[in-house]
Formats: C-alpha cells, structure tokens, sequence
C-alpha cells in the first residue's frame, strides 16, 4: 500500500468515536416527556412548613419543580444541597425552586429536609396524583416550568449546579 | 480519616504511575538504565499503594464506616461478612479500584518475567502498562472517587442490591476482570514492538501464555456471569446479548480470533499486520466494554450511574486507538509478510477464515449494540435490536467456526494434497455424518441441532482420531498405553491443552443447542396441593412459609417434584423483601441434572398462602455448558505449562 | 501485504462483506424493536409492529387474574394512555406508579399485547414506594396464620 493510504486505517476509527461521541449527547434516561412546551400541570399541596403550596401562586415566575423521597439513596441525596445551593443564588432574580416529596412518611421527609437545611418549600404527596400528573416514573427528577406555566425541560437524576444554570439561565433569559 | 488517606494514596500512586510511565519511555528513548530503574521502583511503588488502598477500602466495609459514601451505598448493618468484602467491587468505584490492582499485580508480574528476557521492548511495555495503570488512577481522583466523604454521616448504609448478594458475584468480577486487564499485556508488548519496530516474531512468543492466561479468564468470566444469570435473575436464561454482556462478548471474540492468527505468525511469518492490529482492537474493546458499562450512552438492563466518566473513558479510548493505529500505519513497510497464502486449502486459510469469522462475529455484535445510537443519529427514532438479531446472524458464523476447529488443527500448513485430506478428515466425515442420520433416527428434528451436534461430533472425531493415531505411534515404539498417552500431553502440550480447550468448546456448544432446542416451560397458579405437569415431571404445591432470615424477610414456597421412577425431591422457590428496595427479588430454586434441570420461580402469591403463581422451566443440557467451563479449564491449565525441551 | 492484492482475495473478501452485510440487514430488518411512549403510539399505532412501550402504570389499572394468568394494566405518560394485555404473572419489578416497559405489538383491537415486561434496576434511580404494600409485619402475621 502506498504511503498515504496506510492512514486510512487510524482515519477508519474517526466515524465510530465520532458516534460513540455523539452517544453523550443523548441521554438514555431521558425517557421522553410529551409535557415539553405544555402547560405544567396546577397543584396545591399542604407544605411541611409554612404556606400551602399552590403552582398557580407562582406563574410569571421561572418554577423549578423537584420530585423527591427521603427513601431515595444516593441521588437525592447527592442532589439536596445542590438545589439548596442554587436556591440561595437565584431567589433574589426571582427563581423559585419547589420540591414535592412523594411515596413518603411525614416524619422521613421532615428529617430529610432537616438534615440537609432546605429552605425552600417542601411539600408531601400523599396520594401521589402530582406525580402522575408529571408522568414521573421515579425520584429523582427535576422539572422546569417557564413564566408561562409551560414545562419546558426535564431532568431525570441527581441535578448538578451545571444542569440547574443551564436551565434556569436559558429560561431567565427570555423575559 | 479514611477518605483523605485512601483519596491521598490514589493521587500519589497517580502521580508515581505518571513518572514511572514518562521515566520508561525516555529511557526507551536514550537508552539510561537509571531511568528505567527508576520506572521499575516507580512501579512497584504504585503497587504497594493500589494494595495498601484496596485493603483500607476493604477495612472501611468491614467495619461499617459510613463516612464513606461509596461504603454507605453498598452495604449495611445488616450484610453478611462476606458480602462485605465482595460488596467492594460491587459497584463503579469499587470495581475500578479492582481493575486498577488487578493492573498493577501484571505490571509487577511483566517485571520480574520480562525484564532481563526482553531488553529492547521491556521499557516501552513497561512505560505503556504503567501509562494505563495512570488513567484508570486518574478515574479514581477525580469522576469516581471511592474514597469520598459522606456528609453527614448517616446511621445505617443502603445496602448492596439483593441480586449481587451471591456466590456469582463474588467470582465473576475477578474473573472477567482478570480477562481484561490480562489483554493489556500483548497489547503494551505490540505497541513496544511497533515503537522499537522490532516487530518480528519475539513480541508474540514473549506474549503467548500472557495471552492464553487473559482469554482464559475472560472465558471463565463470561461462563460465570452465565451461571449467575441463570440461577439467579429467574427468567432461566443465560444470555440475553444485552449490551454489558456483549462489552465482554466482543474482545473475547478478537482474542480468540488473535489467540488463533498468531499461530500463523509463528509458523510462516505471514499476518504481522493483522496481528498487531487484532491486538489493538482486542485492549480497544475493553476498553469500549468498561466505558459503555458506565458512560450510560446505551441503556441496558445492567445501566450504572452516569457522569462525567464517560467523558474520561471516550477521551482515553479515543487516545489509545488513534495513537496505536497511526503507530500501526507508521511502520506499515516494516510489518509486510514474509510468506504467502499458496493454497486455500491449507492450515493458514483455515485459521485465516476463522479470524474472519470471529472479527465478524464481533463487529455484529458491535453493530447491534451500538444500533440504537446509530438510528437515533440517522432517523432520530429510538430502535433497538434484540436477541433475534444476534442469533441470526451469528449463528452461522459460530457453525462455521466449529467446522473450522476440526479442519484446522490437522489440515497441512501450505497446501493440503487429497491424501492429507482423506487421511485426516475421511473419518471424521463419515462418523459425522453417520451422527446425522443417528440423531434423526433418535427424534431430532430441529435441523439446526442435528446440524451443530454433527459439526460436533465430527470435530470431536478429528481429536479422538489425532489422539489414537499419536498414541499408536508410539506404542510401536515400545511405550506402554498409559505412558504413551501422557508423554503426547506432556511431550506437546500446547497442542494438546488446544485439543482440550476445543472440546471443551463443543461441549458448551452441545448444551448450548440443546437447551435452545428442547428446554421448555409453563406458567401456571395452582392451589394448595394441586400439581403442574410438565415433561413427565408432576410439580406439586404443598404451601407458602415466611420468616425473618437476616437482612431480609422470607416467603418460601415448597414444591414436591417426581416423575414417576426416581425418588421425588422438594423445590424451594422463594421471595425475598429486603427493606431498602421496593420491590421483592425472587430466589430461584432449581435442580441441576446432566440432562433436565428442573427450575422453578415463583410469581404472585396469595397472602394466606393457599394459592401461587409459578414459572416452570425444565431445561435441558444446560449442565454442558458448565462442565465444558471445566473442560477448558484444564485444556488451558495444560496449553501454558512451560514446554518441555527434551524428547519425551 | 506488498504489490496489488491477488484478485482470489478480492474476491474473497468481497464474497464474505456482502454475505456479512445481507446477513446484518435481514436481522435488523427483522428484529428491529420501536420505542414508543403511549401518546406516541395512540397517535399513530400500526397493528403488527413489534414496539417498546414505555410508560407509568396509572394507578387502579392493573388486573391481575391468577387462575387464568391474565394481566392488564394502562401505561399512561401524562398525556396518552394505552391499555395493555399480557399472559403470565408480572416481573418483579412492577407495579402500579411505576415505570414499565412492555415489548409487544398494538393489535388493533384497542389494545396493546405485550409478550414481555420489562423493567429496570438503576443505582441512581429509584421506582416510587407503593404506599398501599402491606408492612412486613403485617405479611408476616398473615402468612403464619394461613399455613
């Protein structure tokens, strides 16, 4: 074989890391949600501490919509302070960050909320119809819902301080 | 006090693997010993250190340190001893950490073997397994630490998932890994070897029982997760070409396939290429298995945690095919072959025709499981390919290949005349196809089983024939039987641990067929004392049981099972809840059989315990496969003890 | 390999690639499996099409007979919901307000035949509690008295 050719073989490789590559861009957890772009579905909860909890309350505002449990090792747990963290960084611009506790005992989901000091409003789910409504298949999993009232992304996972900004900065951004 | 000390060790041994890696290849490069001693030092540095961090690791599990949150996730108050060890690998960080001591013991191993026998390439082996030993620390520092802290520290763990609480579990990591790891070795002797562009004949003599040692492992790896996935998932199979599985399935493939072309390497200096580049592909492809097992880029049943150590494992991937084939390309002059292929009928195209058909076989299972992401890329539609896919298309290929394993260990290097021909394969032939009519005759009437059991049965003739013809020779010479027979074992024993491995091979094939071909199975609710009949055994359900057993709560089922002349036995289904997960797993009870295996699972059940859903399997053959395990097992044991120099 | 390749290895190789590709595209023609979610197939279902169906099991859908092993459940995502029959005791893994997958085709009938049920143990996500599972001690109690 002549000398250029010989590359053709390392060249070869190129297409198939170039789909594995693009494998990360799509996440197989994301099991498709048909609520994008649809309007969130209106709730009200007894929260745990203070006020009820009413969606409706909220519209104008960029909702960030946290399903959780107190029984859901590692990744809620992994995902609390991050939501607590981002809560106290974005509730002067007006985001607010709400978490529904589902499939739960009052007193695990208070000592939840206790050891990881949320002070954003938690409320319990007792039947679980606002996780139906959702289409939530587990915990944890984080929704996103524009000024509108319009879901419009769902995480599925623990969510990091990189997917929470990116979210919330993109739907900040269109006001 | 743990996590710092066990986090500090990995980035030290990170840092020494990284020098000892840099050190290695300058000293290839300028030729200093000092250096190269001082890689070697380096490298034993990292091994102490992997050791001393998998033991804390250990330690933490033992004694329920909770601070830890990889030790949190994985077990607790409740585990059994044992699986609190076992427990250590049993998840991403702990399996990483195996991997990486695992790597670290062969670097230590090349060390001491190598050194002194293989001057020119030993640097650069040791500076490529040190520089991998580097990344798999790396991985270990930063997306997945086993050694973080958890706060606060919570009272009791999570627990280790219930279907990994299992003897299966205990072996299977460390087999497959062992495999694994096994392959970076002829993989950093191939790249020395292209780096020195020393790249005749020694690379692969140095590496060959290196070679059988990995594939080994792998196979017995791969036999494991079959067994554990047959006793304990509960759906009586032990193969689902589920994307893990297929992970391990493809190097062992190319390894196969490398195990076999090297021989030709050896004998008529032709394949270097393809040699080389069956290697690459082969340590690309555990690689490719460990990232899809934790990138989540494919959904699969066996799916663990995502995060940025997908990024990692792609980014390495992608270093080491792309350096390893441009060294490839680099010295494309110096790896032209020595001998030609003369005839097609010959030894070289038989073993040239298996490569082709394993690398086939692997780029299929490849393709399949990489197609989801592939539509998804073209037509943007979720398709996945399921079993049917495999099995149609490999299946031929894997008739062939057993074909092949009777043609080529008697066919004639270079052309093979019409005597050679006859007087090695009309036998077997005739035998073969005798077995054929036979198995009709018997009630066979699957075509594909009477087709495989034949291929097998004349595959197994070739052996038998080679075996007695040897052993005639030499008792014309004056040896008694039994010596005959074992001086050819001793005498050759490459040869013939490869005959042994083959038949082993058959004899996972034979039970492969047969429990594709007549296993069967029934649901059924019974009640209290009614019986489900299936394949002349009668399945009686005599009650429901329930207890506390450890960190779980029992129900048990008892079964009465006879079938008329043997004595009948009690089968146990059973459920287990264990606290932390919601949903019981089921504890299949079965009993092994050369032939039937009865299994049975149970469903649904009624809460006063007067009525059950079960699963009935009764499979057959299946106890083949695992006595062929056995069988390869010694073939292999007997393929890598050194070879005797003198006459028998 | 120096000089051209010797044209019976060209055609070898060729032989083998073509027989090769036309195997991989039956099989994937033939076992290709579809993943849809309940709206997606509602809007457009094509009965005979093997499918993945992917969705939660609504509360208060499932069905399970015993005697005759017939389960039904709906498989709903917020939106649309189908309904989906199967012969055989449910895995595990299943139940009502969780997510399942169920492999079968749409028959046309109004229903969805599942020949599997799928389900998934991940390590970052966890199915919710059924609140209405009896305690374990409870179970306890009830299947000492029945024995």
């Amino acid at each position: 074989m002549r000398r250029p050719l010989r590359w053709l073989i390392p060249a070869a490789a190129l297409p198939v890391l170039g789909l594995l590559a693009y494998g990360f861009r799509v996440n197989p957890h994301d099991i498709p949600t048909p609520l994008i772009d649809r309007p969130a579905a209106l709730f009200a909860l007894a929260s745990y501490d203070g006020p009820p909890m009413n969606l409706e309350a909220h519209r104008g505002h960029v909702v960030v919509l946290n399903f959780w449990a107190s029984w859901c090792h590692p990744a809620c747990y992994e995902e609390a302070p991050v939501l607590e963290r981002n809560w106290q960084a974005y509730r002067d611009r007006g985001v607010v960050v709400l978490g529904v506790d589902i499939q739960d005992k009052p007193e695990a989901g208070r000592q939840f909320i206790n050891t990881f000091g949320l002070t954003f409003p938690n409320a319990l789910d007792p039947v679980g119809k606002v996780s139906v409504d959702y289409g939530v298949y587990g915990v944890p999993e984080t929704f996103f819902i524009d000024g509108k009232g319009r879901v419009r992304a769902k995480h599925v996972g623990a969510v990091t301080d990189a997917a929470f900004r990116r979210e919330v900065e993109q739907l900040l951004a269109e006001r | 006090m743990i996590p710092e000390l066990g986090y500090g060790a990995l980035i030290v041994g990170m840092l020494l693997a990284v020098y000892g890696a840099i050190a290695a290849a300058a000293s290839a490069r300028t030729g200093r010993v000092a250096l190269l001693e001082s890689a070697q030092h380096a490298a034993l540095g990292v091994f102490g250190i992997v050791t001393a961090a998998l033991l804390l690791l250990v330690y933490a599990f033992l004694t329920f340190d909770f601070s830890l949150r990889y030790v949190a996730s994985n077990t607790t108050l409740t585990t059994p001893f044992y699986y609190r060890i076992t427990a250590v690998w049993g998840a991403l960080e702990g399996s990483i950490i195996l991997w990486s001591w695992m790597l670290a013991l062969y670097t230590l191993i090349v060390i001491l073997r190598h050194r002194h026998n293989a001057r020119d390439l030993y640097p650069w082996v040791l500076a490529v397994m040190l520089g991998v030993l580097a990344f798999f620390l790396l991985v270990m520092t930063v997306p997945a630490p086993p050694f973080e802290r958890l706060t606060p520290i919570p009272a009791d763990g999570r627990g280790l998932n219930p279907l990994l609480q299992d003897s299966g579990m205990i072996t299977h990591p460390i087999a497959l890994y062992l495999g694994f790891t096994g392959f970076t070795v002829p993989f950093a002797f191939a790249i020395a070897a292209l780096a020195t562009g020393h790249v005749s004949d020694r690379w692969i003599t140095m590496t060959r029982r290196w070679t059988i040692i990995a594939w080994y492992f792998l196979s017995l790896g791969l036999l494991i997760g079959g067994w554990w996935s047959y006793h304990v998932l509960g759906w009586g199979g032990y193969w689902a070409w589920d994307p893990v599985e297929n992970a391990a399935f493809m190097p062992w493939l190319t390894g196969t396939a490398f195990l076999h072309s090297v021989m030709v390497q050896e004998r008529r200096r032709m394949l270097k290429l393809w040699n080389i580049g069956l290697v690459i592909m082969t340590f690309s492809l555990t690689l490719f298995g460990t990232f899809l097992t934790r990138s989540g880029v494919i959904a699969s049943v066996h799916a663990f945690t995502q995060g940025s150590i997908g990024a990692f494992f792609f980014t390495f991937l992608s270093l080491v095919v792309l350096c390893s084939l441009g060294l490839l390309a680099w010295r494309w002059d110096a790896l032209a072959a020595e001998g030609e292929l003369d005839s097609v009928v010959s030894r070289e195209s038989a073993f040239l025709l298996n490569n082709v058909m394993l690398v086939a076989a692997a780029f299929t299972v490849f393709f399949g499981t990489v197609f989801p992401l592939l539509s998804e890329a073209v037509r943007g539609t979720k398709v996945s390919v399921g079993a049917p896919f495999f099995n149609q298309v490999n299946v031929p290929l894997f008739l062939g290949l057993i074909f092949l394993m009777g043609v080529g260990p008697l066919i004639a290097w270079r052309r093979a005349s019409l005597e050679n021909l006859r007087r090695n394969f009309l036998w077997p032939v005739v035998i073969g196809s005798v077995a054929a009519a036979v198995f009709f005759a018997l009630g066979v009437r699957s075509a594909l089983a009477a087709l495989t059991l034949s291929l097998t049965v004349f595959v197994a003739s070739t052996i038998a024939l080679d075996y007695i013809r040897a052993t005639r020779a030499r008792r014309r010479m004056g040896e008694g039987l039994l010596p005959a027979m074992g001086g050819l074992l001793g005498r050759h024993n490459r040869r013939y641990g490869g005959f042994a491995i083959h038949l082993g091979i058959l004899v996972v094939a034979v039970g492969i067929t047969g429990s594709h071909a007549w296993s069967v199975q029934r649901e059924m609710t019974v009640k209290r004392g009614e019986s489900v009949e299936l394949a002349g055994y009668t399945f009686r359900f005599d009650g429901l049981a329930a207890r506390e057993n450890g960190n779980h709560f029992l129900v048990e089922s008892s079964f009465n099972v006879s079938n008329g002349h043997a004595t009948s036995r009690t089968l146990h289904p059973a459920k287990k809840f264990y606290p932390n997960e919601q949903s019981p797993i089921a504890h299949v009870d079965y009993h092994l059989g050369l032939i039937d295996d009865l299994y049975v699972v149970l469903g649904d059940f009624a809460r006063d315990g007067t009525q059950a859903t079960v699963k009935i399997q009764v499979n057959r053959m299946v106890s083949w496969i695992w006595i062929g395990g056995l069988v390869l097992t010694l073939g292999a044991a007997l393929a890598i003890l050194p070879e005797r120099k003198k006459p028998a | 390999m120096r000089g051209p390749l010797k044209p019976k290895f060209v055609v070898g190789i060729a032989v083998v690639a073509v027989a090769l590709a036309y195997l991989i595209y039956a099989g994937v023609t033939q076992s290709a499996v579809y993943f849809v979610t309940p709206s997606e197939l509602q809007a457009a279902p094509k009965p005979g099409k093997v499918y993945r169906l992917g969705g939660m099991v609504e509360k208060g859908s499932v069905s399970w007979k015993p005697a005759s092993l017939d389960l039904s459940f709906t498989l709903g995502d917020g939106q649309g919901r189908v309904q989906v029959r199967h012969h055989g005791a449910p895995p595990d893994l299943f139940g009502e307000g969780r997510g399942a997958v169920a492999e079968g085709r749409w028959t046309g009938d109004g229903y969805f035949q599942a020949t599997q049920i799928l389900a998934k143990h991940s390590e970052e996500y966890k199915a919710p509690h059924d609140g209405a599972r009896p305690s374990y001690q409870d179970m306890m109690k009830s299947l000492r008295g029945g024995q």
